[in-house]
Parts: C-alpha cells; structure tokens; sequence
C-alpha cells in the first residue's frame, strides 16, 4: 500500500496536479472565509517566514538562535517608521529585508565564533537589549504603546477586502521567500551549512570555513526574520515592545522543533502550529492555556521526536513492524523508495540524503 | 527535467501545507461585511440574550491582573443573570453571556481573539486589560464599528479622542490622573521641594506630566530627578543620588514592586524621610509598604478608587458583602488571587448594566450612545465621591481618584497637612 502511496506521490502529473489543486486552494481560500480566519492563515505565512529564517539557522546549519524575535521586532519598527513617514512599499521592503540583514552580520561576526550555549546567551541578549531600546527610541518606535499604522489597504480595482488583499500579498511574499529558501538549502551552501553542523574539523578539512557559513547563516535568518517583521506589520498593523518578547522566539524555536527541523514542510507546519496551538488551547479551556500548548508540545515530541514531518515515517515503521511480527510478507528493502516520501524537500544529493535522515531519527 | 521536477516538489510541499492550514483552521464561510447594519439588530443580540466578548492575558506574567478583568466582570454579570437577566432599554430583559480567551498580553493574539470572537458575533468586546493588546485592536474596532469600550488600561490613548475613534473608551484614571492628583496635594501645602523617581517610558512620563502640570506656577519645586529601567536589579543610585537633595518629598513612580520596596528601604537607612507617593499599582500594604517599612516616613501617600474587598475595613460594607458572595460563586475559579482589577471589573458590569438601561434599540450605536450619556452614576465598590461620567469624549469613564494615606496596615483618608 505504501508502495503504490509512493508510487503515485512520484508521478509528475500527479504532483502537478496536487500542486494545481493547492495554488486554486491558495487563492480561493481567502475569498470564501471568515476575516478571522483569513487573519490566521495570513499569520501562518508571517511566522513561516520567522520560523523558516529559524529554521535555516538552527535546523540547517546547527547555530542555537534564540534571538529570532528580535529580528522580527526589528522588521516590524523599520517598516512602522516607512509607513509613518510615507515612504514607497518597496523602499520599505527592502529596507526590511536589508537593515536586519546587516545587524544580523554584524552581530554574527562576533558570536559566530562561539559555540554552543555561548551562543545561545549571546543570542539570548538581543531581545532582553531590544525590548527596553524599542521603549526608549520612542521618536522612532512610539515608546511602550507601540505604533499602529493602517495600510495594505486593498486598491479600487481589486475589488478585494483589504484582509483579502494583505493576506495575497503576504502569502505571496512568503512563497518567494520559500522558494529562495529552498533553493539555498538544497544548493552548495546548504551542503556546506550540512557539514558545518555535522562537523566543524570535518567542513574545515573539506575546505568549508565554519566561521564564514555560521554568519552566513545569521545573516540569512535574520533577513528572513526582517521580512516577516515587514509582514507582520501588514497583517497586525501594529507594533509594540511586545513583538520582541523573548518568549515569542522560545515559542518560534519550539514551533519549528515540534514542525521538524532541517525540513520546509516541517516549517509550514511549525508555522500551523505556533498559531493554531493557542486558539485550540483557549478553545479547551481560556484559563489554562499555558497548560494545554504544554501538555502538546509534551505529547508530540514524545510520539515524533523528529518532528510532525517524521509522522508519516513513523507509521510506515510502525506499519511493518506490525507486519513483521505478524510473520506476513517479508521486510521490505529499506532503500525502497517510500523512505523518500516522507522529506521530500531535503532529498536532493543522495548521500547528504541518507545521512541527514539518520540524523534526524536519532534526535 | 531536474528544475521541473524540484518544482513540482515544492508545490507539493506547499500543497500539504495549505491543506492542513485548510483542515486546521475550518474552512468556515464567514458572512460578507458584517458590523453595524443600521436599523437592524447589530450581531450578538436577540430579544433575550446578548453576548459579550473579552480578551485579557490569563497565563503569562500579567496573568494575575488579566484574570481578575475576566473574573470580576464575570461574576457581576452571572450575579445578574442568576437574579433573573439585565434589563434593556428596549423593555426587553436579557441574559448576558460573556465568551473570555487569553492573549498572554500579545497583541497578535490579542487581534487573532477579537477577530475570532467578532466572527462568532459579539455584541462588544469589554473590559479587556493591557496598553499594546488595546491598541492593535483599536483600528480594526473602529473599522468594523464594533465597540471596544471600558478597558482596564491607564493609557490616556484610547480615550483622549473618542470623536476620532468613537467605538472606544477606557475605564480607568490614567497614570497622568495620577500624578496630577499627587501635585495637587502638594501645592495646597505651599513651599515643598521635591524628589521624582520615574520608569524611562511612557509610564514614566505620563506620571511626571500629571505632576508637573498640577504643580505648574506654584511654589512647589523639583529638586532633583532620577530615572531606571523596569530591568535594573536596583534603584540605591538613583535614590542615593536622590537623597542628597535632601528634598521633602519623594514622587517614586516605580511599577516594579521589588524595586518600590527597595526604594523604601534605601531612603531610610539613608536617612532621608521624606513624604513618599506610591503610584496605585505599587502600593499594596503587604507587598509594599510593610516590607519597606513605609511606618518610618512621616507619611505614604497613594491613590486609590476602589474599596478593597479583602480589608476588614470594608467588611461591613454592603457592596463588599455582595461581591464577596458573588466572587466566590462565580469568580473564584477564574482568579485565584485578588488584585484591584477585580474590583475595577465588577464596577465595569454595573456601568454596563447601566448602558444596557439606555439602550433604546437592540444596536451596536444605541448601546455607544446610551454608554456615552451616564452621568453621576455610583457605580458599586467605587469609593465615595468617585463617580462615573461617560459624557466627555476626552476621558475614560472614571475620573475621579482619592488621594489615600498609609495608617499603619492600611489606607486611609488623608491626614496630616
């Protein structure tokens, strides 16, 4: 059964047509549900964005990052300050993306040559120095009761909503950022990020600097991170000290652990799941949310250790070991092409493959 | 072939993802343009119900707070209910429901709420406590003309200009109020210098404006002042440094409680006694004044609007005993510790029931005009004196603050001077 599963996920006019039917989902959605529920799936694309930055840091390449908040803060001010003083979308953009970027080199060009948990502290200070900035520079950020803005508003001719239109732009902006990310970890620096991670005197001797691709790292995810601030400052319209809190990089950091790390897919659903987790848990009980999102985390990486992206792994492993014991057919291979199903998106060389996945198992 | 492929892989992964964003959150079909449509009742009201909605942080650091916004409104609204529903000004009695989520004071979340709740039609969204929670939704509020009123916030921004946002309004006194309140005393004494203590923020600055603006033109004098960071460890500096004004009064705007206490343990041990006025949200006798030592100082100022259910000097009170009785039955479980937003909350049920009164149709813009027009209205466990007036678009609903002196083991009336 899995093999014909497997089978029919490797047809390309299937996946085309699978990715056919989830574009018109893409695009249809927002136009038949709720503005609440627009809301949310627009948040969704914001920290997949956060997370994805996270992600490529951390799950790539092997750097505790605990600062990703900070970043994220960063974005939203820049792009509160742009729309308060008028100035064009694409300046602020890029401004976004850009000035992160630059105090995530230049804070990786000092941390990057610590390890560990050095790192995580230095990573840790970012958000603890951003909060009380943020409240001071009140010229810039409107001290503690933030700045509120209002636009993205949806032009005339769209005859859209304006929560429509922002989640159109949004969600457009994060599968470009998907996209670059993707192509960055499959390409050469995600096999040098690979080996940095696996082993700094092994990258060292394959000629691969570990310092040069740590910063690297820094740097990307925190213009990602700069850019789902930019998002996040469309979807929300509004920015305050909170937006750098410290607990939303720890939230970020288990969202993308709990999605699966060193996996796009796994970061779409760490991004579900950092935003569906605490409505569901303030639809069991509003009073004991801190319980519920705890007793989740607890739950998934108990039974997934790898990630909810390892779930379906999981059970194809589970499935023949019930067949096994049952004495029913024979093992199948293990080279069998069902292994492949599961992290379709970090299957690119072969050997890295394989080698990855063990990895993860044994996390 | 490669590229084509690694495409079609990637709209896969995409694909996945937004079937389950799909899954997760129900692909709900919302109705087109909700919010006030004139004449008709507004969403969340019916002939015998009307549903109310509040979003507060209730697990985080400000739980405690945020709770008690939920529980005290609660339980004076199921208190109501109990006796037999609210009476409306449409002649119609109605239950009243009151749907309450956490935000863990993130406004993201705080948004994601308001949405969630206006989706599933409510009438308002009251009460709800925390400076940027209020804040992000107060555009959307105001957009989609859904009232946003009586929150528990000493921000003086969401009631300085209700003509601009008329779908919103504080509760509360603001942190200016404060300060002003603390000025006025002082100049009635005539020539007092003083000391100024203040968080470098907006809090901060809101106290010190309050107080400059009362003390402006008299003979009272800023001496020296200080300021800290809400994450210094301690303040001995900046007392220190205070002190050697040797000024007679001491403005110690500090909303750290640790910090407040160490201020009033500094002071003295350097032996500068100075009056000393604690802002309201770091005056509470047993976490405060009594660790400090406040009894040493010639006297500790404070200012306070509610009656404090917990004190046995209330305890006979009539207000009090309802409350008390009420709490336990519905409240209780909400909050487990009593802070004044307890208090505040239930006031904030009365001045609801109170607009509810006043509601000629069952509309979201009848209920803003009818909340608007209250006047001198004693709402219960407010102080004596402190009244609620709704009719000045430039303040939240409750003005009035009562300047209170620390007795030994509680607040009482001002004495000395």
């Amino acid at each position: 059964m899995n093999n014909t599963l497997a089978k029919l996920a490797a047809n390309t006019w299937v996946r085309i047509g699978f990715a056919v039917v989830v574009a018109v989902v893409l695009v249809v959605l927002p136009l038949v549900s709720s503005k609440y529920v627009n809301y949310q799936l627009s948040l969704i694309a914001v920290f997949g964005v956060a997370i994805l930055g996270l992600n490529i840091v951390m799950g790539y390449a092997g750097q505790v990052s605990l600062g990703q908040s900070a970043f994220l803060g960063l974005g939203a001010y820049i792009a509160a300050y742009g729309v308060v003083e008028g100035w064009p979308i694409p300046l602020i953009f890029v401004l976004c993306a850009v000035v992160p970027a630059i105090v995530g080199l230049l804070v990786a060009l000092a941390a990057a040559r610590l390890r560990g948990l050095a790192l995580a502290m230095v990573t840790i200070a970012l958000p603890i120095i951003g909060i009380p900035l943020a409240k001071r520079l009140r010229e810039f950020t409107g001290g503690s009761q933030g700045t509120t803005v209002s636009w993205l508003r949806a032009p005339e001719w769209s005859g859209l909503d304006h929560d429509q239109w922002r989640y159109y732009v949004v969600v457009a902006i994060a599968v470009l950022m998907f996209l670059l990310a993707r192509n960055i970890v499959t390409g050469r620096i995600g096999r040098a990020f690979r080996v940095v991670k696996e082993n700094e005197s092994v990258a060292i001797a394959m000629g691969v600097s570990p310092y040069k691709y740590k910063v690297l790292a820094f740097t990307i995810a925190s213009l990602f991170g700069g850019v789902a601030g930019f998002l996040y400052l469309g979807i929300v319209q509004y920015t305050s000290p909170e937006t750098l809190s410290f607990h939303t990089s720890i939230n970020m950091v288990a969202a993308m652990v709990i999605g699966g790390s060193a996996s796009i897919l796994g970061t779409i659903i760490g991004a579900i799941y950092f935003v569906f987790v605490p409505n569901l848990a303030n639809q069991v009980n509003p009073q004991l949310t801190a319980l519920v999102s705890g007793a989740v985390l607890l739950a998934v990486l108990f039974l997934v250790p790898g990630g909810i992206v390892s779930l379906p792994r999981r059970i194809t492993q589970a499935i023949r070991a019930v067949r096994r014991r049952a004495g029913g057919s024979p093992p199948e291979t293990p080279q069998s092409p069902s292994d492949r199903v599961p992290a379709p998106a970090t299957t690119r060389p072969k050997s890295t493959e394989k080698k990855n996945e063990g990895k993860r198992q044994g996390q | 072939m490669m590229n084509f492929r690694n495409a079609t892989r990637i709209s896969g992964v995409v694909a996945t993802g937004a079937i389950a964003a799909l899954l997760i959150t129900g692909c709900s079909r919302g109705e087109e343009g909700d919010g006030g449509t004139g004449g008709e009742a507004s969403p969340g009201i019916t002939d015998t119900t009307l549903s109310l909605g509040i979003s507060s942080p209730l697990s985080g650091p400000t739980a405690g707070p945020g709770s008690c916004t939920v529980a005290g409104l609660y339980t004076y609204l199921e208190a109501g209910n109990a006796a037999g529903g609210f009476e409306f000004g449409d002649g119609n009695t109605r239950t009243v429901e009151l749907t309450y989520l956490d935000d863990v004071y993130d406004p993201a979340k705080a948004v994601a709420n308001f949405r969630q709740m206006v989706d599933d039609e409510i009438f308002a969204y009251v009460g709800a406590l925390g400076t940027p929670t209020n804040a992000a939704i107060l555009p959307i509020a105001n957009e989609e003309e859904v009232p946003q009123v009586l929150l528990v916030t000493g921000a003086t921004m969401f009631s300085s200009d209700q003509d601009a946002n008329p779908w919103t309004m504080g509760l509360l006194p603001t942190y200016f109020d404060e300060g002003r309140a603390f000025g006025e005393l002082l100049v009635e004494r005539g020539e007092v210098t003083v000391a100024i203590l203040a968080q470098n923020d907006d809090y901060g600055d809101d106290y010190v404006a309050g107080f400059e603006a009362a003390i402006e033109g008299s003979d009272v004098e800023v001496v020296a002042s200080a300021t800290y960071e809400p994450s210094d460890p301690t303040l001995d500096s900046q007392v220190t440094e205070l002190a050697a004004s040797g000024a007679d009064a001491l403005l110690s705007a500090v909303s750290v409680t640790p910090l407040q206490v160490g201020v009033l343990t500094k002071a003295q041990s350097l032996g500068w006694l100075p009056e000393i006025f604690l802002p309201s949200n770091t005056s509470t006798p047993a976490t405060v004044v009594v660790p400090g030592n406040g009894a040493a100082y010639p006297a500790v100022y404070s200012t306070s609007l509610s009656k404090v259910p917990v004190s046995p000097a209330f305890a006979e009170d009539e207000d009090v005993i309802a409350y008390n009785e009420a709490f336990a039955e519905y409240g209780a479980g909400i909050a487990a510790t009593y802070t004044p937003h307890c208090a505040w909350s239930y006031a904030e049920g009365a001045i609801l029931e109170q607009a509810f009164a006043g509601m000629t149709e069952p509309t979201r813009a009848s209920f803003m005009e009818a909340l608007r027009s209250i006047e001198d209205f004693q709402a219960p466990l407010l102080l004596d004196g402190i009244t609620v007036n709704t009719t000045d678009p430039t303040l939240p609903a409750i003005q009035g603050l009562n300047l209170v002196q620390f007795n030994g083991t509680g607040y009482g009336p001002v004495t000395a001077g």
